[in-house]
């Protein structure tokens, strides 16, 4: 059997005695789209930041094709081919759309203009097109969430660890992330999204789905099972709900 | 398409007047030690040694945001370092200066090392406390840098040789920055200007980009070091090490505009233009005046120069204005 593409192995991260994730364990296989559910604070961001190496597990361990990456600075998982999205979305604001994708795209080839070639067919697959000589800063919210996508993808990555890319965003919007994370799938990278609020994107796109609540794993299984599981209905919607969700 | 063919026409007339400016720029400069007094040489001389330093501040803190108030650590290494060398040895000028410039280089990997954990105000005051440091350990390192005596240099480098090296020195700066502006190393600073967590999040090694803007920023003051002492003929820890200087050339680059190419030629050039000119017309007052505009600057025009004529064009370029910009919901 070969190593599943991303393993997090019994990861706990404290702050300062506050336990932001507690023995989380999870695999991602090659070209699935896994959904981390949870309320605010679960834990979610703090888990990307320990995959991609910016910040150090108190405990555990994180494999990446079978090989431990902890102690691996955030440029070489990126490297190796760990891109990520942030929740607050932290585009280069002052560099235009093209400049922003090229500058992951160097994480791939050597020259300025080959980077620029590759992010201009990247801002094709992503619709940003329109907007390559526009300064980021210029950019909508849910455009520049979607810049931030097209960059983690102009890494080549295998996985793709996205922040909460559909927060905020209008119905029309979400359902064009939705697209394009399918895109992703269709391209063979595997994706491994954040949501918070958002279950109809979840049902639609989730391969399978993890809940965290209070840095802890919930529920794990396919979308339509975990979502009707008692524990998760509790966790976001309050016991009287999970009450009435078993009745039917 | 009928407005795009006049775009690229007066874009095309544009970079064409550019170039004639700067020909016209480089054959004044050739020829103006035949022509000129010694005074207006030696004035062009210190303005190159600026020009050249604020393009040395440039590529680390107007690309990366790394704002330094210690290049000046690097001018007096190189200093120090020439007049050492040629106290004890009898190195003709130019060598001595290269031997500056790469002892400096050598030196900002450590340093820069150690001081690039700073971010933030905590790096530009790191960088100032350095240079002061540097300057005890010149006056304190008697056997070695003769402490407050200082080193008395030959007269052996003419106003008219060290002239064309400055000039030289500037030219190399404007080549190097417009290179590193196009590369590929370019983008990665501006990435690190921007957003530092970001650029390492998309590959961009963020530590070694840093050092190696800080070492390469490093070579044009302490080459500018190295012809001032020549100029000076001595060397002492109050000007190996001129705290002035700093602030001048940081306002220059400002000016002109910090991260672009041609900013701090402009800026150089333009802010010692101002200075003189006040100071010949209205000697009493003329830093009252200077400081009044070094203000006015900074208030109103806090890009500096090249990013304000950027954006004129841009706008004139783009009837259309840009996209709303819809607030995040946090």
């Amino acid at each position: 059997m070969t190593a599943p593409l991303l393993e997090v192995r019994d990861v706990s991260k404290y702050f300062e005695g506050l336990r932001a994730l507690d023995g989380v364990s999870f695999t991602v296989e090659p070209g699935v789209i896994l959904s981390i559910i949870g309320p605010n604070g679960a834990g979610k961001t703090t888990l990307f930041n320990l995959i991609t190496g910016a910040l150090a597990p108190t405990r555990g361990d994180i494999l990446f094709e079978g090989r431990s990456i902890l102690g691996l600075r955030p440029s070489r998982t990126a490297r190796l081919g760990i891109g990520r999205t942030f929740q607050i979305v932290r585009p280069f604001p002052g560099l235009t759309t093209l400049d922003n994708v090229a500058l992951a795209a160097l994480a791939k080839v050597s020259t300025r203009r080959a980077a620029e070639r590759r992010a201009e067919r990247i801002l094709e697959l992503t619709g940003l097109a329109p907007f390559a000589q526009l300064e980021a800063r210029n950019l909508t919210l849910a455009k520049r969430k979607r810049l931030e996508v097209a960059r983690a993808v102009a890494l080549e990555p295998k996985v793709i660890l996205l922040d909460e890319v559909m927060a905020g965003l209008t119905p029309t919007e979400v359902d064009e992330t939705i697209e394009l994370v399918k895109k992703l799938r269709a391209m063979g990278i595997a994706a491994v999204a954040g949501i918070e609020h958002v279950m109809q994107a979840v049902k639609k796109i989730s391969d399978h789905v993890v809940v965290l609540n209070f840095g802890k794993k919930l529920a794990e299984g396919p979308p339509s099972e975990v979502m009707r599981h008692p524990e998760v209905v509790k966790a976001y919607l309050g016991s009287q709900y999970a009450e009435a969700a078993r009745k039917g | 398409m009928a407005t795009r063919d006049a775009r690229g026409d007066r874009v095309a007339v544009r970079i064409r007047i550019g170039w004639a400016a700067l020909a016209v720029g480089i054959a004044v400069v050739a020829v103006l030690p035949f022509f000129a007094s010694d005074y207006l040489v030696g004035f062009f001389f210190t303005t190159f040694l600026f020009v050249s330093m604020a393009y040395g501040w440039n590529l680390v803190s107007g690309f990366t945001a790394y704002v330094s108030f210690g290049q000046m650590s690097f001018f007096g290494i190189g200093a120090y370092t020439l007049a050492i060398l040629v106290s004890r040895n009898a190195w003709p000028w130019p060598i001595a200066v290269l031997a500056g410039t790469a002892t400096a280089a050598v030196l900002a990997v450590p340093l820069g090392w150690a001081m690039l954990r700073l971010r933030g105000p905590y790096f530009a005051l790191g960088m100032l406390g350095l240079t002061q440091v540097l300057a005890m350990v010149a006056s304190a390192w008697i056997s070695v840098t003769r402490g407050g005596e200082g080193i008395y240099l030959p007269p052996e480098a003419t106003l008219r040789q060290l002239y064309y090296a400055g000039a030289a020195l500037v030219a190399v700066a404007v080549v190097v920055t417009w290179a590193v502006d196009r590369s590929a190393f370019g983008l990665r600073l501006r990435s690190i200007g921007e957003d530092e967590l970001a650029a390492e999040a998309m590959g961009v090694d963020t530590t070694m980009a840093k050092l190696a803007s800080f070492v390469l920023a490093s070579t044009f003051p302490a080459m500018a070091g190295g012809l001032y002492a020549w100029r000076l003929s001595y060397i002492d820890p109050a000007s190996a090490f001129p705290a002035g200087y700093e602030v001048q050339t940081i306002l220059m680059a400002i000016f002109g505009g910090a991260g672009t190419v041609w900013g701090p030629l402009i800026g150089g050039f333009l802010f010692t233009a101002v200075g003189e000119v006040l100071w010949a017309k209205f000697a009493e007052v003329h830093l009252l005046l200077f400081g009044v505009m070094i203000l006015i600057v900074l208030l109103f025009l806090p890009e500096g120069i090249i990013p304000l004529l950027r954006r004129r064009r841009m706008r004139r370029r783009a009837p259309v204005g840009p996209a709303p910009i819809r607030e995040e919901a946090a």
